[in-house]
This record gives structure tokens, sequence and C-alpha cells, in this order.
């Protein structure tokens, strides 16, 4: 069964107190999916156990053993590791506001029910997706405890870690939730995850640095979130420099805001015409 | 409260229309909903009967005209008019990751109802959709009877003033069906309004005090059903199957005055009129042959097929 939503848009222009979630009613969504994740954890949460053992045991002690002098001082699989952090995020957060949530507003029709309570659009996108940078959190820090557990963290600083994996989970959830507001069809993900989500992963500078790289390469990696989060991540596990983490944040977070009406319009043009 | 609140209409719409794209769905219609009494909108497929449900609990934009639901605005007071009415939809949307008992918490916490009260909440709408005994199981365990009765019972999480059906009935068997209708006349005595869709007509002519009839967007008639089938059919109805050499028209021609209006279709004439059994003795039969004849009494259904015509609809 392949229900197709068709294409809606963008809409007409909001007002601007229809853009403003109120912050009692996205709890409330929020709630929703966390009682539904709170059944399905532990199956959940196993195969992020196991996905940063597998990059760290091919790419840290297996190509690392290859990189003797490690990257900038460090050695290569303390290198890695807290990109893997901010990378289980990322997949988190991609897979939550793609297919999950097209699920539930397509397939399960829950977003005309919840709409039809005194939840508005803001509100519901808003709860989805603080759910979602939740739920990225959570595998972070399943893949903090894993990497700190085998002793490649080195700075006390990795405690702080999660808040800012939320920021920047918060970040990819309203790309991820933008695209599925706005896709006509199911088959589109392929182009997100593909031409999106899997070079983010590539070229953030989890698995080399820039600097031997042509200078362009960095930046267009600036303009992803994945990037910033990574530098977040690597600086708070090996010592961080507070002033560089403030400006990752702050792109972080005013991107998230900068995008946050875009699904909020989609959603309200496609589901209350 | 006051004798004008008592008698204020629930939903009042004054020059209601709205069009997708091109398509005109709902075409500058004036209604209104008095409290109190269950309204049901009849018409067929594509009529505009959702479109205007959808208006009223929010799930459509108001394209022209008024609309006023609780008295409020509808284009402007959208969450404080949901916060106060319940909805059954078309389609059967609970939440298949919850138990029974949790849609009805969640429903309740989407009201901004605490988890201390959202839980005794449910176990009362539990009692009340006579599902009790399956409240920790999963909605896909249901059957299509139950998780109607629960999808009523999730829209009464709020106390609400104004319940809208749309279709509430719709794929029920028979036994289903009478609890649906039982749960709707329990809320009726309690004073609640209720405003439903329906394509059928035994279930409007058994709930509905008031009706109105939809057909391409526009309302066709208005009454409470006794009216309508006085006014549309009259009393009786004599059903005819014609033999093939008889002429339907010049048979119709024949009764002049005497019948109140007639159908046909297939070559089965229906004719209406106060006493069906006299006009059956005043036919000429030698003229106008007959396969079988049969009377009996005006139905709602009469007056729907009169006023929307036989012809199947486009669409679904």
């Amino acid at each position: 069964m392949s229900y197709e939503p068709g294409y809606a848009g963008l809409g007409g222009r909001l007002a601007v107190r229809e853009l403003i979630p109120s912050p009692r009613h996205a709890v409330a969504i929020w709630t929703r999916n966390a009682r539904v994740f709170s059944k399905l954890w532990k199956g959940a949460l196993l195969p992020t156990f196991l996905d940063p053992f597998f990059y760290l045991l091919a790419l840290g002690f297996g190509l690392g053993t290859y990189i003797a002098h490690g990257i900038n001082g460090i050695p290569y699989k303390e290198f890695v590791a807290p990109g893997l952090i901010a990378s289980a995020a990322m997949w988190s957060s991609a897979f939550e506001t793609t297919y999950n949530v097209y699920f539930r507003m397509n397939e399960l029709r829950l977003y005309d029910n919840v709409l039809s309570t005194p939840i508005e659009p803001a509100d519901l996108v808003a709860g989805d997706l603080l759910w979602s940078a939740s739920r990225a959190t959570v595998y972070g820090i399943v893949v903090l405890i894993v990497v700190s557990a085998v002793g490649l963290v080195s700075s006390p600083w990795a405690i702080l870690i999660p808040p800012f994996v939320f920021i920047g989970a918060l970040c990819i959830s309203v790309i991820g939730y933008s695209f599925t507001s706005l896709i006509p069809k199911i088959d589109l993900y392929s182009y997100f995850f593909t031409l999106g989500i899997t070079p983010m992963f590539l070229f953030s500078g989890i698995f080399f640095p820039f600097n031997q790289l042509p200078g362009w390469v960095e930046v267009v990696a600036w303009f992803t979130p994945l990037y910033h989060l990574v530098e977040i991540t690597r600086g708070m596990a090996t010592g961080p420099d507070g002033v560089q983490i403030l400006i990752h944040t702050a792109w972080l977070a005013a991107v998230t805001a900068i995008l946050f009406p875009i699904p909020v319009r989609a959603i309200r043009a496609r589901l209350v015409p | 409260m006051t004798g004008t609140e008592d008698t204020a209409p629930v939903v009042l719409a004054r020059s209601l229309g709205k069009s997708y794209g091109g398509r005109v769905a709902v075409a500058r219609i004036d209604f209104q909903v008095a409290p109190g009494i269950c309204f049901g909108f009849l018409g067929p497929n594509g009529a505009g009967k959702t479109t205007t449900m959808k208006m009223i609990y929010g799930l459509a934009t108001v394209g022209e005209g008024e609309l006023r639901v609780l008295g409020m605005d509808a284009r402007i007071e959208r969450r404080q008019i949901k916060s106060r009415i319940g909805v059954v939809p078309q389609e059967t949307n609970l939440d298949g990751d919850l138990t029974v008992r949790e849609n009805l918490v969640q429903q309740a916490r989407y009201f901004g109802i605490g988890p201390d009260q959202a839980g005794p909440r449910a176990d009362e709408l539990l009692e009340f959709a006579l599902i009790g005994d399956r409240a920790d199981e999963r909605i896909h365990a249901l059957s299509g009877g139950m998780k109607r009765r629960l999808l009523i019972a999730r829209a009464l999480v709020n106390d609400p003033e104004l319940i809208v059906l749309d279709e509430p009935t719709t794929g029920l068997d028979p036994q289903a069906r009478l609890a649906v209708w039982r749960a709707l006349e329990r809320l009726r005595r309690r004073g609640v309004t209720l405003l439903l869709t329906t394509h059928y007509m035994d279930e409007a002519a058994r709930l509905c005090d008031r009706l109105l009839i939809m057909d391409e967007g526009s309302i066709v008639t208005e009454g409470d059903p006794g009216t309508l089938i006085h006014v549309h059919a009259g009393r009786e109805a004599l059903e005819l199957d014609l033999a093939e050499e008889c002429d339907p028209e010049a048979l119709v021609d024949s009764l002049g005055e005497r019948a109140n209006g007639h159908e046909l279709h297939d070559g089965a004439l229906t004719l209406f009129a106060e006493d069906a059994e006299e006009l059956l003795r005043s036919l000429d039969h030698d003229r106008f042959p007959t396969e079988s004849a049969m009377v009996r009494r005006a139905t709602l259904e009469d007056v729907f097929l009169r006023l929307t015509g036989r012809s199947l609809r486009e669409g679904d």
C-alpha cells in the first residue's frame, strides 16, 4: 500500500502568532512520541550500541593502524570517536523526521486527529522536533558512553556534550521535517539520504580533517549542520575552545529558527487546506 | 446561563463557501444548528458535507463567508473552538502504536488535561464505549464496531458541547450500527448537540431532529424528517413494475393531480400520493399494464432520491 499525499507546497503566508508554538501543546505531542518510544526502546537502542562499535573497529582500530601519527596530534580512533556521537544523533534525527513522521502523517493519519484537538500546526511541528532531538540525544549519549568506556575521550568537558547534541539534532530534524512536509511521495527519501545525509556523514569532518583538502571543501561543509555538531563534540571530547563552541552552537540554533516556519506552513497547507 | 445563550445557534453559517483549486466544494450555503438537537447532513458523495464539517472542526480553513461555532469566529478562534467540540472523523485514525486506553489518555493530553485526571477520564469513557475489557489491547485487535465506539469515546474526552460525526456508521454491520446509534442517543439525552453526515436514510430518520440535504455544494432542502417526507413525497408510495409495452410518460399524464410526483428508473415507476391504494384502483390497467404493484409508506429515501437524482455519482 503506497499512499501519495501529493504536493501542497507552502500555502499562503501565516500570521506570526500561527508560527509560534504553545509550549503546553507541543509537550503533549512530545509525550505521545515518548510514550511509544518507551515501549520500543530496547529494540531500538541495541543497533545504536553496535553501530559505533563497528565503525570504531573498522576505522579506528582497522584503518587507524595505518595512520601512525594520528591527526593533529590525536590518535586516529580518538579523532573519530566524538564524531560518531554526532553522526548517531544525525541518523536518529533523519529517520525520525522522515519515515516516522511520514508514516504518522500520511499512513496512520494521526495528524488529522491531532489537528482537530486544540493543537495547531506550530505546536505539532515543535513537539515532533523536540521529540526527535530528545531521541537523538539518547542515541548520542549511548555512543558517548560506549566511546568513553573504551577510553577514547580525554577531556572531562565531554560530560557536557548531550545538550549540544540536542541543539544539533534539532537543526538536522527541522531539515528532515521540512522535506517530509513538502514531498508528494515517499520515494523521494532516497534523494534525501543519498544526496543529503550520506554525503554529510562522510564529509563533515568525522573521518578526516579539512586541512589537507582544498579550501572549498570546508566552505561547503560549513553549510551543513553535522559539521558544526562534529566540531562541538570533538572540541568537548578533546578540550574545548569556548568561543568556537559558541559560534557553532549559534549557527545551529539560528538555522533551526530560520527553517522552522517551513514545515509549519507546509503542514498547514497540506492538512488544513 | 441566560435565555439567549440557551437558544443561540451552536453553528451559524452565512454564505459559507469553499473551493479547492478551481473546484467549488461548498457554494455559499446558509444554515444554523440549534443547541441540544441532532442535526443531519444528507447528500450523495461529493455533495460538500465533509468539507462543511471540516470547516467546522478546523481541518479546512473557511473559504468565503462567515462561520461561527459556539459563538466564535471559525477563521480566528480555531483553537478555542476545537477545545470545546468533539470530532468523529470518517476515517479511523486511532493511534495504532498505543493501546485502547492509551489512545484516550493521550487524547486527553492533547486537550491539556493533566495526567492525574486523564486516567480516570479514560476509564469512564471505556465504560461508555463498552470496551472496558479491551483497555490494554492494541487498536488492530478491535473489530470495526469497537473502533468506531472508541472513536466516539475519544471525541468525548473534553466533555464537548458539540460533537461532529462524519458518517459514523459507514461500513459497520447491523449490530455495530445499533450500538453506535444507542451511544449517540445517550449523548443526545445528556443535551450534547450532535451534527452528523450520513448516507443512510434510516439512520437520519432515527437519529435526527432536523435534516439538511446537500447536493453539488448547495443546500437542496432543510426541515424535520416528517415534514420533508410530507412535502416532497406525500404520505404513501406506489411502486409499479411496468410491462414492456406500457408508456410511463402517458401513465403519469393520465393521473394528473392525483399523484404527488413520480420517479422513473429502469422501468420501475414510483408514484407518490396521500392514498396509494386509491391511486392504484384509479389506474387504467388495460391501457397501462404492469408486472407488479406495491403500496408502501413514503420514506426519507424517496425524498433523497427525488431531490438528488438516482444516477450514480462519479468520485467515490
